[in-house]
């Protein structure tokens, strides 16, 4: 099996869905010749046509209610976000065309918006945001960000499948950074569905995307100490995978909840109340929240890694809580 | 006001020669340089209308200038429309009227949920746009719009439903006034409340459509108020880029709820912005269902044809409020008489009876009461439809397995493939 980077296995994912499905096709800003800001799409306008990788206007609007109208034909869409912080550009064609028209008018709008999110590349205020939360408020979205190569693939081609609209966050920090071992060929990673990424027994960590991998480093360095840190990779934000939350609290009694983008607000805050609405009394402490701060993602880089949840305020927050 | 002539006006744009009066050799000669572009414009009379606000002692109010006292022109005559089909609009209209007629009845024995918008005094460009669809193409209304559902064969019974929030209506009482849609017969995108969004996604359906092999049309409408929003412009560029069939009709009619023209936008016609997006402007007179009737056929055999999109300013005034709460009472009196006078059902109940007879007094009269029956019945059936159950607010946020079955509503797009395999890439990374 090849060994792929996090952004070859979304390009291998994108591409064999063209390849299978002709109603498949992308747009965006400058994903054509240039293939995309990334490279997400490098080389497919060779293969697939001007027409299926359509360059468009800087107008974030115009591409969203596009692909929602192209959807109501029958074609499956994947807009690209050069950077998921533009998505507020399309706000209004999301939340109140796109995401309401199944519920109010019984129309499947099947496309994907997806692109790069998340800090800790120093990107500054406007190329590092994590916008996921404005899109799990609101009802008729689905809103997936994988935090490994396999995932990704299979994530991606699940959600050009999805007749919903799905919002895929791909992490940025990711994209080159890791590397794993990911089929060549059909597979899909089902939306909604939440993977235990480490098992343990003394306390959980729910989080997902880069901060996996965090967890991870962050578990290695706490079983010296002996404690055993179970992680939930959430991989779907919505719809939430309850049953693996109510699962985790049930077997290790002890949650630490992870994310990157701002603390108020959160989905920390979310997950906390699903717990205490299924799991109260399986709690054995406090559920823990590490989070960004409440403000924008600074520029300098000793600002963003303050902003930004660390490894060790992972290890830090563990050992209190392992203690209490 | 001065009348046209046939010939329509010509605005032209021309560039001027430097100051310094220098003529390098590289510079395009004169003539190469001269910009003209055509906007034309169908209307029998140009109104030079204005209204402004002003103080008039402690008070602001909105003052009309202009020669209010104009005779009404008649109709123009259609290039396009036979004798059965100007009665099939104007059949179309009436209905639309005396749905909004009977909608403001019920509004007032208290069954309509919320207020009742209007299209009243616009529904000639309702009616007479949608008209020029062929079935294959799309459309979507937006609120004073009630008229073109009609054309595109809903019922008066669908709207009436709406409004009263009945279990019934299209939307299964989830949404309101003409928000609702069909994705499979009439090829209608709901609206929703927020003025432009429709237009990129109009284009979408276009995009859509094409990528499937076909070039087919796709209206919508924006008001004078509308238009000032940003996605009103995203999604004409992103036609005109693309040229994609889009038949915009822009509805100025004076209001955007209290706030004239004036103060949405400077241009002299609302059409002059087709100039700026690079494609066909037209003008027309919104009271006159002939006149709109031909600029959107032509439009929509120019998306047909795979041309692209056009532009079409109709000009007309809101008869009412902006909704049913509100009188109005900022709107200059005189400008009701102006526009009263331009009635677009009754101008074209003269045209049809008396300029060219194609209609007698008894088969009017036999029309309008067969109408007023039509309407009756729709409401009757409206009426005694029951409210939806508490928990039918449930379900349906999601398209779930087995819901809807996704497939190319015009066939399977034919892909051309390159033949280069799939590679990885080498690419610079953007951010370290």
């Amino acid at each position: 099996m090849p060994q792929l980077t996090y952004l070859e296995a979304i390009r291998q994912g994108i591409w064999e869905e063209m390849e299978r499905d002709p109603t498949v096709f992308c747009l965006g800003e400058d994903i054509g010749i240039y293939g995309g800001a990334f490279k997400i799409t490098d080389g497919f306008i060779d293969r697939f046509g001007a027409e299926r990788v359509l360059d468009t206007p800087i107008a974030e609007s115009a591409i969203v209610g596009a692909a929602f109208g192209a959807s109501l034909t029958g074609m499956r869409p994947v807009a690209e976000f050069q950077f998921m912080d533009f998505i507020g550009c399309a706000f209004n064609q999301i939340s109140n065309v796109v995401a309401k028209a199944h519920y109010l008018w019984g129309a499947p709008a099947p496309l994907v918006l997806r692109g790069p999110s998340g800090g800790y590349v120093h990107g500054g205020p406007f190329h590092s945001q994590n916008p996921e939360m404005w899109f799990v408020h609101n009802p008729g979205l689905k809103v997936v960000c994988p935090a490994t190569p396999y995932d990704a693939k299979g994530l991606i081609k699940a959600s050009i499948r999805d007749n919903n609209p799905v919002i895929f966050f791909e992490h940025k920090y990711l994209y080159r950074r890791i590397k794993e071992e990911v089929p060549e060929g059909d597979y899909v990673v089902p939306i909604g569905k939440a993977r235990v990424a480490r098992e343990g027994t003394h306390l959980s960590v729910i989080t997902y995307a880069a901060l996996v991998h965090s967890a991870l480093e962050a578990a290695d360095l706490l079983a010296k100490e002996g404690i055993d840190l179970e992680v939930l990779d959430l991989r779907t934000v919505a719809p939430l995978d309850r049953a693996a939350i109510v699962q985790t609290v049930k077997k290790t009694n002890k949650v630490i909840v992870l994310h990157e983008h701002a603390r108020t607000g959160g989905l920390a805050g979310e997950i906390a109340a699903i717990i205490n609405e299924e799991a109260f009394d399986d709690l054995d402490g406090p559920i823990v929240r590490i989070a960004g701060l409440d403000s924008a993602v600074p520029f300098s880089p000793p600002q963003e890694k303050f902003y930004l949840p660390k490894v060790s305020d992972i290890v830090q927050e563990a050992r209190k809580l392992k203690a209490y | 006001m001065q009348k046209r002539p046939e010939s329509q006006s010509k605005p032209q744009l021309k560039s001027t020669t430097p100051s310094n009066g220098s003529q390098p050799s590289s510079v395009p000669s004169r003539a190469q340089q001269e910009r003209t572009y055509a906007l034309p414009d169908y209307r029998q009379e140009v109104s030079e209308i204005t209204v402004r606000q002003v103080r008039k002692g402690e008070e602001v109010r909105y003052e009309v200038s202009g020669d209010l006292h104009a005779p009404v022109p008649p109709l123009r005559d259609s290039k396009y429309l036979s004798q059965q089909q100007c009665i099939a609009i104007y059949r179309f209209m009436v209905m639309n009227r005396k749905m909004e007629t009977a909608l403001e009845h019920l509004y007032k024995q208290g069954k309509v949920v919320g207020g009742v918008y209007f299209g009243l005094g616009q529904e000639a460009c309702s009616c007479a746009s949608a008209y020029a669809l062929a079935k294959d193409d799309w459309f979507a209304p937006m609120i004073r719009n009630q008229g073109s559902l009609l054309v595109r064969g809903f019922r008066a019974r669908d709207t009436m439903m709406q409004y009263m929030a009945k279990a019934g209506s299209p939307t299964k009482g989830r949404d309101g006034t003409s928000h609702f849609g069909d994705l499979y017969e009439r090829n209608m995108v709901a609206p929703i409340s927020m003025l432009g969004d429709l237009i990129p996604v109009l284009s979408g359906v276009a995009l859509g459509a094409r990528l499937q092999g076909r070039d087919i049309a796709v209206m919508t409408y924006i008001g004078d108020g509308g238009q000032s929003t940003g996605v009103t412009y995203e999604g004409i560029n992103f036609a005109s880029v693309q040229n994609l069939g889009l038949v915009l009709f822009i509805e100025s009619n004076m209001w955007a709820y209290s706030t004239p023209s004036e103060m949405q936008y400077r241009n002299k016609d609302l059409a002059e912005r087709a100039i700026g997006y690079g494609i066909p402007g037209v003008i027309v007179d919104g009271t006159d269902a002939c006149q709109v009737y031909d600029a959107a056929h032509e439009a929509v055999e120019r998306a047909h044809r795979g041309e692209g999109p056009t532009l079409i300013e109709a000009k007309m005034m809101r008869m009412k409020g902006h909704a049913i709460h509100d009188g109005a009472n900022y709107v200059p009196h005189a400008l009701f008489e102006y526009w009263k006078k331009r009635d677009p059902i009754a101008r074209m109940e003269n045209y049809l009876l008396h300029t060219r007879k194609w209609l007698t007094l008894e088969e009017n009269k036999a029309l309008l009461e067969e109408v007023e029956r039509e309407i009756e019945v729709e409401r009757e059936i409206a009426v005694n439809s029951p409210m939806p159950q508490p928990e039918s607010a449930l379900g349906g946020v999601y398209c779930e397995e087995g819901c809807h079955t996704i497939r190319p509503k015009y066939g399977v797009p034919k892909v051309r493939k390159g033949t280069g395999a799939f590679r990885q890439t080498e690419a610079a990374v953007h951010l370290k």
